[in-house]
């Protein structure tokens, strides 16, 4: 088994379909279908993951999110019909992992999962060097490198870097780089992260348009590749 | 009658009683010293009621002063030019104050009517104003044009149809909208603040029509009874029908626009949550028909090509369903959310996001390092590119090559899509960003007309061109104004 995965979602068409194509893919899964359940199972079953659809009767999504956050370690993908980005900023910053877009094909919900089981383990061993492509990011000791040359970076820049280092995988709202970089009172400008990661992207040898490190999440952040 | 000649039997009286008190004080005084006491009588009578009475009264006082006072007495023989004189007097000074005081009394009625108009258009305007709506105000200036003697009707007919006032016929609403459509006035003209009735050709008719800019006012005089200063206070009222007419239809108008942006508002909502009922089934469709398609579900391969048939059928459902969403909140006036971008950065997300359509597909980027940001809403200009590069993909070969690129040409950021595909035809370069047009059966026509609005939103314009490769679609961005602190 690669996973236990508990699927949220008050279709019924919904959880079966998702049970049938996870389990072809070798996950464990349950499915249930209010926010009240979903606390329950996440506590009695530990999942790894939870499929997470934001609009449940009764307990909505954001409640249910926050009610889950300190119930359970499991990562939190949320999952919904036409978010907008203001939704998923909201659901990233109230501790969300991930988000999906419904409609979505199964292979791509699978890669979203591994992605996030593969960032669990990686927490949980304590890596202290954060690897992606050629880039190297070494927190303990402060150093980045492309194919293994040295990047120098400035204090901003890398404090940026290094933030999305630690949630490598994960979509970074913009406030939220804002915040960490240029502490709580810098709020309002995002022009500054986009400029700051601009210039990292420069350093780094990353296209913007094509880029292999750092990626635009639109209207939401930065996140980096895993 | 006995009104009219109650004056007379005034100015006999009078001069009678001014005969018996210079009898009185005859003996006194000489009586032709005291003839110039028949004047007071006279001066009164002439102020009071005009020339008729105070003639009289001269011709009456004379002829009394002639048989009592002057020898011989007891006769009425007029001897000698004094005499004469004395008669002369009288008559001038009735003649002359009759017609001062006539003239006094003129001006006053005058002053005094003027005063009654403005004092009735001040009150007509005053409730005029109160009226919520124009329609009451104009029923006001009608009732008040009525109540004028010199008025049998006062109607006012608008475009659709009459808005108040007497009652008119199905042929005189018809007549009307022939006099407003050809602004013909029939029967009556306003000539220097006032109603001129004019004669017209063709059968005779007492109904007269006065074309406005934005109605037609219906009248018809009592012919007998035309007063120059009822007909100058029509000639108010009809201007005030002519402002009422012009507010009401700003108004309407006004009206009509608030109507249309709610109807745009609602029909962007009904769509937003139609759409959202749309894409849960083909969320569940799609989850469904792609767990099928793991090779773990041990189906045969022309059964998983299958199934892949119809997921993609499911995915151009989808984004079909979100292009007119798109469409109809670009529509409703959806708000920009401008701020510094990125070309590059913007593109390389909708180049992320399509990643498997692209597939098979050599994209070029050209987009100079140094290009500056642009002041765009980030969404809706990835939504430009996605639907550029949805269409090259549509028309590029197979394996065909498409191109995206932006340049800087003066004030403003040139950007371009470009696939080899084959060219667009000359005579559909104009209309390919028109809503529903589309060059293929299967296209929805939304994808162009969603960039081209989106465009439009920016201050931006767009273009087609057949190059030598194929065809290009070229738009501007505005330039980012930015001050950054580090």
């Amino acid at each position: 088994m690669s996973g236990r995965v508990l699927v949220v979602d008050d279709e019924v068409e919904m959880q079966r379909a998702l049970r049938a194509g996870l389990q072809y893919h070798d996950f464990d899964v349950r499915a249930v279908g209010t926010g009240e359940e979903a606390i329950r199972e996440s506590v009695a079953w530990r999942p790894d993951v939870i499929l997470l659809d934001l609009g449940l009767p009764g307990m909505d999504g954001f409640t249910t999110l926050r009610a889950l956050r300190p119930a359970t370690r499991a990562a939190v993908i949320v999952v919904s019909v036409m978010p907008g980005e203001k939704d998923k900023v909201r659901a990233l910053d109230a501790g969300a992992d991930d988000y999906v877009v419904k409609p979505f094909g199964t292979e791509e919900l699978v890669a979203r999962i591994r992605a996030v089981l593969r960032r669990q383990a990686d927490v949980t061993t304590g890596e202290p060097v954060v690897r992606t492509g050629d880039l190297e990011i070494d927190l303990a000791r402060r150093h980045v490198s492309v194919h293994g040359d040295t990047v120098r970076l400035t204090p901003t820049e890398y404090e940026l870097l290094r933030f999305l280092a630690l949630h490598a995988g994960k979509p970074v709202s913009h406030t939220t780089l804002l915040r960490q970089v240029w502490g709580e009172y810098a709020v309002g400008d995002k022009y500054n992260t986009r400029y700051v990661v601009a210039q990292i992207r420069k350093k780094l040898g990353d296209d913007p348009a094509n880029p292999k490190y750092i990626v635009n999440e639109p209207g939401v952040g930065y996140r980096l590749e895993a | 009658m006995i009104r009219r000649l109650a004056p007379y039997a005034v100015a006999i009286a009078a001069a009678a009683a001014i005969t018996a008190v210079i009898a009185v004080v005859a003996p006194a005084a000489t009586p032709s010293a005291l003839s110039s006491l028949y004047l007071l009588p006279v001066l009164w009578l002439a102020a009071r009621w005009g020339r008729g009475p105070a003639i009289t009264g001269s011709v009456v006082a004379f002829l009394l002063y002639d048989f009592f006072f002057v020898p011989p007495v007891g006769t009425f023989t007029v001897r000698g030019p004094a005499e004469v004189l004395e008669l002369a007097v009288l008559l001038a000074v009735a003649l002359v104050t009759s017609q001062l005081a006539a003239s006094q009394r003129r001006a006053q009625a005058t002053a005094e009517a003027l005063a009654r108009d403005s004092r009735a258009l001040y009150d007509l305007a005053t409730s005029m104003l109160r009226a919520d709506e124009v329609t009451n105000a104009l029923a006001l200036v009608g009732d008040s044009a009525r109540r004028s003697p010199s008025v049998e009707r006062f109607a006012v007919i608008g475009d659709a149809g009459q808005l108040a006032g007497s009652a008119v016929t199905a042929d005189e609403v018809k007549q009307a909208g022939w006099s407003r459509d050809h602004t013909q006035a029939v029967g009556i003209a306003i000539k220097d603040g006032t109603v001129v009735p004019m004669k017209t050709h063709g059968p005779a008719s007492s109904v007269a029509y006065l074309p406005l800019k934005n109605g037609v006012v219906v009248l018809e005089l009592k012919s007998d009874h035309l007063d120059a200063a009822e007909m100058r206070m029509l000639a108010a009222l009809i201007g005030l029908v002519d402002l009422l007419l012009d507010r009401r239809r700003a108004t309407v108008e006004a009206e009509r626009a608030r109507g249309l942006e709610a109807s745009d508002r609602l029909k962007a909502a009904i769509l937003s949550s139609l759409s959202h009922e749309l894409k849960s089934p083909i969320a569940a469709l799609r989850a469904g028909l792609t767990a099928l398609t793991a090779p773990q579900a041990g189906l045969r391969d022309e059964q998983r090509e299958l199934l892949g048939d119809l997921d993609r059928q499911a995915t151009r459902l989808d984004r079909m369903v979100g292009d007119l969403l798109a469409l109809s909140r670009l529509e409703a006036g959806a708000e920009m959310e401008r701020e510094p971008h990125s070309v590059a950065e913007v593109l390389g997300g909708s180049l992320r996001a399509m990643r498997s359509l692209l597939k098979g597909h050599e994209v070029t980027v050209r987009i100079p390092d140094d290009l500056p940001p642009v002041e765009v809403d980030e969404m809706q200009l990835g939504r430009v590119f996605s639907n550029l590069l949805e269409n090259a993909v549509d028309w590029a070969p197979t394996d065909g090559a498409i191109e995206v690129g932006a340049v800087l040409i003066d004030d403003h950021v040139e950007a371009w899509v470009e696939n080899d595909g084959p060219p667009i035809a000359p005579a559909d370069l104009g209309r390919i960003f028109d809503t529903f047009w589309t060059r293929r059966s299967s296209g929805t026509g939304l994808g162009l007309a969603i960039v081209k609005r989106v465009v439009d939103a920016h201050g931006g314009v767009i273009r087609a061109e057949n190059r030598r490769r194929g065809p290009r679609f070229i738009f501007t961005l505005p330039l980012a104004h930015v001050a950054v602190s580090r």
